[in-house]
């Protein structure tokens, strides 16, 4: 009995030491967060002034300035919608190209692969001069299609091509063999068997594809000009005074807003985030 | 039910031939069985009846349609996978109804014919679980339930209960038999497991190499094997094979072209040293509960297996081995049956 009294206290003092030192190495990746949205709260003046994470005076106006200041509604819709655009689209052209890769023997299979490796090599800024002169040519600048087209059939889509070849591989081939009895052609096989069972894999893609263009700001900085068409990244460099000076409590405020979606993903998809990262290898 | 005929059937994977020219007929509601070495060809050979592999050339017949170039389930078949091959993510009554719901039989007819397959198969109390939920015999059943919802004119099973334990192994054995029993289809089953091949079969398929080495009922094989092959590939302990040389004084008659003869160990019988067919020393003793199996070194040095049901023999007595004539099997250089 006193024994297991004994064990249980270790076991809770363990868990207190534990939390409390978690605490502490949380504190540098917390804080910079913290204060982004406390300085949301606070006048311009006060956040260069007051190192408090309290605002002195809550200035709940900056968050009805930041939608005056530019359309910053429209603004938040588009970067939602391209978003979601970019990411129904990479699921279905990776998760087919990426089963194409894994179960199909056609010839120039492997040159085929070997051209997307190829291509991942090549960092993006090398290729949006190129890139632009071909949007530019396809009449495509200052719209939206570039924002959309380019994460999907460029390298964030060669990688969750790739990712979803690994995953398609290691599914067994029996299955689709019973697919295939049961009397599915090819493509009802990946969209019955191969697709139902690769939800880790189309989560993982989801969320990074999402992180990713929701994130985009080289893109939107090269073909989008028009206020109304700009994305959240963009729009947040936006927040100046006339002479070109950052409006720190704006844009601290529309930040703070713009991360709400994230925010919600993170929550709802915990658990499949952390996996994702796990499985596709890459940093959140 | 429905016959199948196979007329030349041949398969390459590149450049390498796997089924070498293959003719086979198997009757209406016949139970067949292909056995074979590792790599003999012969789940190549079910894939390909399936329609899971192209046939290189050759004609394949079920009922009476040339079915070559016909997908797989316009062909009639249903196929029994070695992993089971269940949806993980469709429960029982779904992965059973799979099938159907794809060649879009409407709803009531599918229900129904799912519950009759699971009635059959004493699956009923499992119809709302997922295959992750289910034991390996209970999977297995899931599988055949899936084939019989067809009403497929032909069943295919391959290797379908190599992943069982042993105990559940006999078990699915006497389901299936009773399955063919009841049902009356033409099956067709791939193993390597001779107990199987010899309960299960009507006729046994003997593949080596790409090529059918031998066709016949369980007892035409064990009781006259066609060659060497066949002799110590089917029965368990493998048959004892000695040139006809080493043994001509001793043996009462024999066919001219005789080179080899062969003995099954359970045929052989103990006697005094130097006054049997053979005499040797025994190396070493399996009590295997039944029986014991007696392993024994013949002067030349070649060993010999013997089944042996009397008491416990020690390692290194000497004894004489002798056989009835009419057990006695004869293969010519060739190695095949001399008669």
């Amino acid at each position: 009995m006193t024994a297991s009294l004994t064990r249980r206290r270790i076991r809770i003092i363990n868990q207190i030491c534990w939390t409390l030192a978690l605490c502490i190495v949380a504190i540098p990746f917390v804080f910079p967060f913290l204060w982004m949205v406390s300085s949301g709260f606070k006048s311009a003046a006060e956040i260069f002034g007051s190192p408090s994470l309290v605002p002195r005076e809550w200035q709940w106006q900056n968050f009805i300035d930041v939608f005056k200041h530019q359309p910053f509604a429209r603004q938040y819709l588009n970067s939602l919608y391209i978003a979601v655009t970019v990411t129904a689209l990479t699921l279905l052209v990776s998760s087919l190209a990426g089963y194409a890769l894994a179960r199909m023997r056609f010839a120039g299979a492997a040159l085929v692969a070997l051209f997307l490796v190829s291509a991942l090599m090549v960092p993006e800024e090398v290729t949006i001069i190129p890139n632009f002169f071909m949007m530019r040519w396809a009449g495509l600048v200052d719209t939206h299609w570039p924002l959309i087209l380019l994460p999907t059939f460029g390298p964030q889509g060669i990688m969750a091509t790739f990712l979803m070849r690994q995953y398609f591989l290691a599914l067994p081939k029996e299955l689709e063999d019973a697919g295939k009895m049961d009397g599915l052609s090819r493509l009802g096989v990946w969209w019955s068997i191969a697709l139902p069972m690769s939800r880790p894999a189309l989560a993982a893609v989801a969320i990074i594809t999402f992180l990713n263009s929701w994130n985009l700001f080289l893109e939107p900085l090269i073909f989008v000009s028009s206020l109304d068409k700009f994305t959240l990244p963009l729009a947040l460099s936006n927040f100046t005074d006339p002479y070109g000076m950052p409006l720190w409590h704006l844009q601290l405020a529309a930040t703070s807003l713009a991360v709400i979606p994230i925010l919600v993903v993170y929550i709802i998809a915990q658990r499949q985030i952390i996996e994702s990262f796990a499985l596709s290898g890459v940093k959140g | 039910m429905t016959s199948l005929s196979l007329n030349n059937v041949k398969k390459h994977f590149g450049r390498t031939e796997v089924i070498r020219g293959v003719d086979l007929s198997v009757d209406d509601g016949e139970f067949v069985v292909f056995v074979g070495p590792s790599g003999c060809g012969k789940s190549t050979l079910l894939r390909m009846i399936s329609g899971l592999e192209d046939i290189s050339s050759g004609v394949l017949k079920i009922g009476n349609r040339v079915v070559n170039e016909t997908p797989p389930a316009r062909r009639g078949v249903a196929m029994v996978f070695q992993s089971y091959a269940l949806y993980p993510h469709l429960n029982v009554r779904d992965n059973m109804g799979f099938g159907l719901k794809v060649r879009k039989v409407p709803i009531d007819e599918r229900a129904r014919r799912v519950m009759e397959a699971a009635r059959t198969l004493k699956l009923e109390p499992l119809l709302d679980r997922f295959p992750r939920e289910l034991s390996g015999g209970q999977r297995q059943r899931v599988a055949i339930g899936r084939a019989i919802v067809g009403d497929p004119e032909v069943f295919l099973f391959d290797e379908p209960l190599s992943n069982l334990d042993a105990e559940l192994r006999v078990h699915m054995r006497s389901e299936i038999a009773s399955l063919h029993k009841r049902l009356g289809s033409t099956m067709i089953y791939v193993t390597h497991d001779q107990i199987e091949a010899m309960t299960l079969a009507d006729k046994i398929v003997v593949l080596r190499d790409g090529l059918v080495e031998q066709v016949g009922t369980p007892r035409e094989l064990y009781e006259r094997p066609g060659n060497l092959f066949v002799a110590q590939f089917i029965g368990s302990p493998k048959m004892n094979i000695l040139p006809v040389g080493s043994v001509a004084k001793a043996l009462p008659v024999r066919p001219d072209s005789a080179a080899h003869v062969g003995m099954r160990p359970e045929d052989l019988k103990l006697t005094d040293p130097g006054s049997g067919l053979v005499s040797g020393k025994v190396l070493l003793s399996e009590y295997t509960g039944a029986s014991s199996l007696l392993h024994v070194e013949l002067p030349d040095g070649e060993i010999f297996l013997v089944a042996y049901d009397g008491p416990t023999i020690d390692a290194d007595t000497t004894l004489g081995l002798t056989i009835a004539p009419d057990r006695l099997h004869f293969f010519d250089s060739a190695g095949q049956r001399a008669s």
